[in-house]
């Protein structure tokens, strides 16, 4: 067992963990993040969906929705247990400009405005930042024609399912729309391949080349850009998309899938990348429990030592927040909260799970919005509502009061979150 | 249009009497307000032998000849849905073993842990028992499809409205097509309500008397297979229980209790569910950290008696005719069981043949195989034959029978439809599209019972929404409404998983509601 001492250890290695480390580093801390598989960013659908614009009608004009920033604005002035709302969202136009520099390997740089993006059952995802594979399909921007197209041997994708949800959406300034079938994926086995390993077969030389060839034989005319299935390479450097682009003349892009999606793990790729690139130590293993700022702990053959600790492990799916029988936080045995809102002598977390659930699956449900809840600089509270350590912070979908996967908010927060953590265990928060 | 017989309900009752009148010459229609089996005899226990009340203190595996006699009609009509499961009774006392079915051979300490290691320490022996289980939401679809294919007409998502009568006379049934809005008269001389739990109600819209004992049965799923055999044993109060495995799965049941409510919203509550794992962890440890990934809840309907306890309800079936009420020609057929449903409907034809002045036909469901059951299926020759995996074919098998073949050779034609929705339960886009075409499926959810679509652990991460799109091909349904099968899909899947919401379970839950955000907005 070596020891080990650096300025701050990161827990986590998704989007939170992996901005709050690329924060400390900028800020030229020694940082060491410990990472135990891939979680909830690997799961997503690979866009960054800030704060969707919860006053907007399906029939308003897509050009004048309001930005990612006025909205997250809006939700934090709505809901006072929203991350949004506990850490401000002064900082959230830095931290996001922070993370799309840091991760401009995929991503488009943003410009404020919201996009909007197909989704693979049809329906229209809005997000702030989008991979530069998917930036092509963004609705508000489109003009002309946008041609879905499926492929003739591989059924997981509809394509006449999404351009009639975009359809729907041509009121509202969205681009018109027309369903294709290019006949790709036509060798024996191929059509019945998962997305990813469609995706590694597009980055073999030819492969890319080809399928912009099948895209363009059925392209009707005055198509302006092919919407495909998110498969367009896992790694950026095999350039799959720009391949696709130009064999079939027109630009390609991505709608979103629902996971395991390409552009999910491309995006955890990519920041694992990043973290390395920016000379972040990348531990692989799983902490024991215990710990904390200026404890060593022991992981993956070190004994590590860090004065200020970011703990960004997610939620159920991470591992950040169990449930059995009663809702803890495995790590640090730190108070878990599901909705109570600060309201005093109220325990929700120990209650049972019916009781933490409503029946509308579709509503906001206190249970799956588990979480720690943190101060104005992410740091986490303890029972009595004061922070647990000064230099002790969470950041990500161990924060609760958010249903990261599915209000719209998960990646935004977990940016917002990372980069106040980080900031904070480099030692430039205001206190 | 003119049938012989309208049939109200599309439960085991109703369409096994339709599967019977059919054979018999009858022009039969069933109107079901949901999908197949979507009361009781989707939510059973299955066992054709009992289960763990075969070891009741004074019973006996022989106690039910009909029952015997029945199972032996099923394992050769539909030997695909029929499946042996061998039964344990573990004991923990010479007093509470002497308690027990006295006719059942019996096991020492010894030999029960070397069978199950995994039971807690100090169980003197066990009672053992042979049972059989039974597919009951594919008995009920291979009962509506053998109907059909004999000239039935069966419409699921069709509610009967009214009894319509004349004289003192049934003459027909106002329908409501629950899905397209669409509404008619059918006519018919005779007319069975076999809605089960619904029956009171429906009766009660029509003026007429019916009483019945509701109940509600829940069932937990645990995932993986706990143990090798069907374990039997006493709750807390010494209600039988049992813990069985089935599939990739334990299935622990069944709680059964009294319940006024509406039984077109039974689910599982809190006390319920703990009630379950508690009993079961007393006998098996491993229960409690099992992943429970599902609770099923079904209402029930037995026959009207005052005084006896949910237990000790007569599970036998009744024929009541309305004609005193001014309905003549109105049969209503309440109670029975699973295990017995063929004798039931072949009385309750009888019955209709007698109303209808006929002559007696004779009964022909001993001998024409369900469909599915004409011949044995060889999982291991469909696998190297069609090429896929030994487990996609033993599941497809399982459900298919012998119309496995069937399935196979669409994605024969179309290689697309070899696409594995589900590892799992060896779901094929194929089976769906089977299903869709053959199976009587008008909404998404109608495929957690042909194809166990979405019913596992992951709760449709990976098959709703392809399983959507193909239905929505085969259907012609257009964008908004995949979208809205998917929603209502994941909402039946959502409600039956919120009372076990713990654990590893919790992380699957936030990865699919990530992974279904859009549906439904």
């Amino acid at each position: 067992v070596t020891a080990r001492r650096c300025d701050v250890l990161v827990v986590g290695g998704g989007l939170a963990g992996a901005v709050a480390a690329l924060a400390a580093r900028a800020a030229g801390r020694e940082v060491v993040l410990v990472r135990s598989g891939p979680g909830a960013t690997a799961w997503s659908g690979g866009a960054i969906g800030v704060a969707p614009d919860l006053d907007a009608l399906p029939t308003d004009h897509l050009r004048d929705r309001r930005s990612p920033l006025e909205s997250a604005r809006r939700l934090a002035a709505r809901r006072p247990d929203h991350p949004y709302a506990r850490l401000g969202v002064a900082a959230l136009e830095e931290a996001l400009a922070f993370a799309g520099a840091e991760l401009s390997a995929v991503l488009e740089p943003a410009d404020g405005r919201p996009r909007f993006l197909a989704h693979v059952s049809g329906a229209v995802a809005e997000c702030a930042l989008c991979q530069r594979s998917q930036a092509a399909g963004d609705l508000r921007r489109l003009r002309g024609l946008a041609a879905v197209v499926g492929f003739s041997g591989h059924l997981g994708f509809d394509a006449r399912l999404v351009a009639s949800g975009l359809a729907r959406r041509a009121a509202a300034g969205g681009p018109a729309v027309a369903a294709v079938e290019a006949a790709w994926c036509t060798a024996p086995g191929e059509g019945t391949l998962d997305p990813a390993s469609l995706a590694r077969l597009l980055e073999a030389p030819g492969r890319a080349e080809a399928l912009g060839e099948a895209i363009r034989l059925v392209l009707p005319a005055g198509a302006a850009v092919a919407l495909v299935p998110p498969v367009l390479g896992l790694d950026p450097a095999a350039r799959v998309p720009e391949r696709v682009a130009a064999a079939a003349g027109l630009p390609v892009a991505e709608v979103v899938s629902d996971p395991p999606s390409v552009p999910g793990l491309r995006l955890d790729a990519a920041i694992l990348r990043r973290l390395l690139e920016a000379g972040v130590e990348v531990v692989h293993g799983a902490l024991p429990p215990g710990g904390g700022p200026g404890k060593p702990v022991s992981v993956g053959g070190l004994e590590l030592t860090a004065p200020a600790w970011v703990l960004a492990t997610g939620r159920f799916l991470g591992g950040g927040v169990a449930r059995r029988g009663l809702l803890c936080e495995p790590l640090l045995g730190l108070p878990v909260l599901a909705s109570e809102g600060g309201a005093a002598g109220v325990r929700l977390a120990a209650r049972p799970p019916l009781a933490l659930t409503v029946r509308e699956r579709k509503a906001a449900q206190p249970l799956l919005a588990a979480g720690v809840q943190v101060d104005a600089t992410s740091r986490p509270l303890g029972e009595d509502g004061v922070p647990v350590h000064y230099r002790l912070f969470a950041a990500g979908a161990l924060v609760g009061g958010h249903e990261h996967a599915a209000d719209g908010t998960g990646l935004g927060v977990a940016i917002l979150s990372g980069w106040l953590a980080g900031r904070g265990a480099a030692g430039l928060s205001g206190d | 249009v003119e049938f012989d017989l309208i049939i109200l309900g599309g439960g085991l009752n109703g369409l096994g009497t339709a599967r019977d009148a059919a054979l018999r010459g009858l022009r039969v229609l069933v109107l079901e307000k949901g999908d197949l089996g979507g009361g009781a005899s989707g939510s059973g226990s299955g066992w054709l032998r009992g289960g763990p009340r075969a070891f009741a203190a004074g019973a006996g595996p022989g106690d039910d000849p009909l029952a015997a006699g029945e199972a032996g009609v099923l394992e050769a009509i539909a030997p695909h849905l029929v499946s042996r499961v061998p039964f344990l009774r573990p004991f923990a006392s010479r007093d509470e073993g002497d308690a027990l079915a006295s006719g059942a051979p019996r096991l020492g300490a010894e030999a029960l842990a070397a069978l199950e290691p995994g039971l807690s320490p100090g169980l003197l022996g066990a009672l053992a028992h042979d049972d059989r289980a039974v597919d009951g939401p594919r008995l009920c679809v291979a009962n509506a499809r053998s109907a059909r294919d004999h000239g039935a007409e069966v419409r699921p998502w069709t509610e009967a409205r009214e009894v319509v009568r004349q004289d003192g006379r049934v003459v027909g049934v106002r329908w409501l097509d629950a899905l397209t809005g669409e509404s008619g008269l059918a006519r018919a001389p005779a007319v069975l309500d076999a809605t089960g739990a619904w029956a009171p109600g429906l009766a009660r819209r029509n003026g007429l008397a019916l009483r019945l004992r509701p109940g509600k049965g829940v069932h937990l799923v645990l995932a993986g297979r706990l143990t090798t055999h069907a374990l039997a044993f006493g709750a807390v109060d010494g209600r039988a229980l049992f813990l069985a495995p089935r599939g990739g799965e334990t299935w622990l049941g069944a709680t059964e209790g009294g319940f006024y409510g509406d039984p077109d919203d039974v689910e599982a509550t809190q006390d319920e569910v703990a009630y379950l794992l508690e009993g079961a962890a007393a006998l098996l440890p491993a229960v409690r950290e099992a992943r429970a990934t599902r609770a099923v809840a079904g209402p029930r309907a037995s026959r009207f008696e005052w005084g006896p306890g949910e237990e000790a309800l007569s599970r036998g079936h009744a024929l009541l005719d309305h004609a005193a009420e001014g309905a003549a020609g109105l049969l209503s057929l309440v109670g029975g069981q699973l295990s017995t449903a063929r004798a039931q409907a072949e009385a309750a034809t009888d019955a209709v043949l007698r109303a209808l002045g006929r002559p007696a036909v004779a009964c022909r469901t001993r001998e024409v195989a369900l469909p599915g059951g004409e011949t044995p299926a060889d999982a291991a020759a469909l696998a190297a034959a069609h090429g896929i995996a030994p487990l996609v074919a033993a599941r497809l098998v399982a459900r298919q029978g012998a119309l496995a073949g069937e399935v196979l050779r669409l994605a024969d034609d179309d290689p697309r439809l070899g696409l594995l929705l589900c590892r799992e339960e060896g779901i094929l886009a194929a089976e769906v599209v089977h299903a869709c075409r053959h199976e009587l499926v008008r909404r998404l959810r109608d495929l957690r019972t042909r194809c166990r679509l979405a019913v596992g652990g992951c709760g449709g991460l990976d098959c709703a929404r392809a399983a959507a799109q193909l239905a929505g091909r085969e259907l012609g349904w257009d964008a908004e409404r995949v979208r809205a099968e998917l929603a209502d899909l994941l909402e039946v899947g959502w409600r039956e998983r919120r009372a076990v919401l713990d654990g590893a379970q919790l992380a699957q839950e936030e990865l699919l509601r990530g992974a279904h955000w859009g549906v439904g907005r």
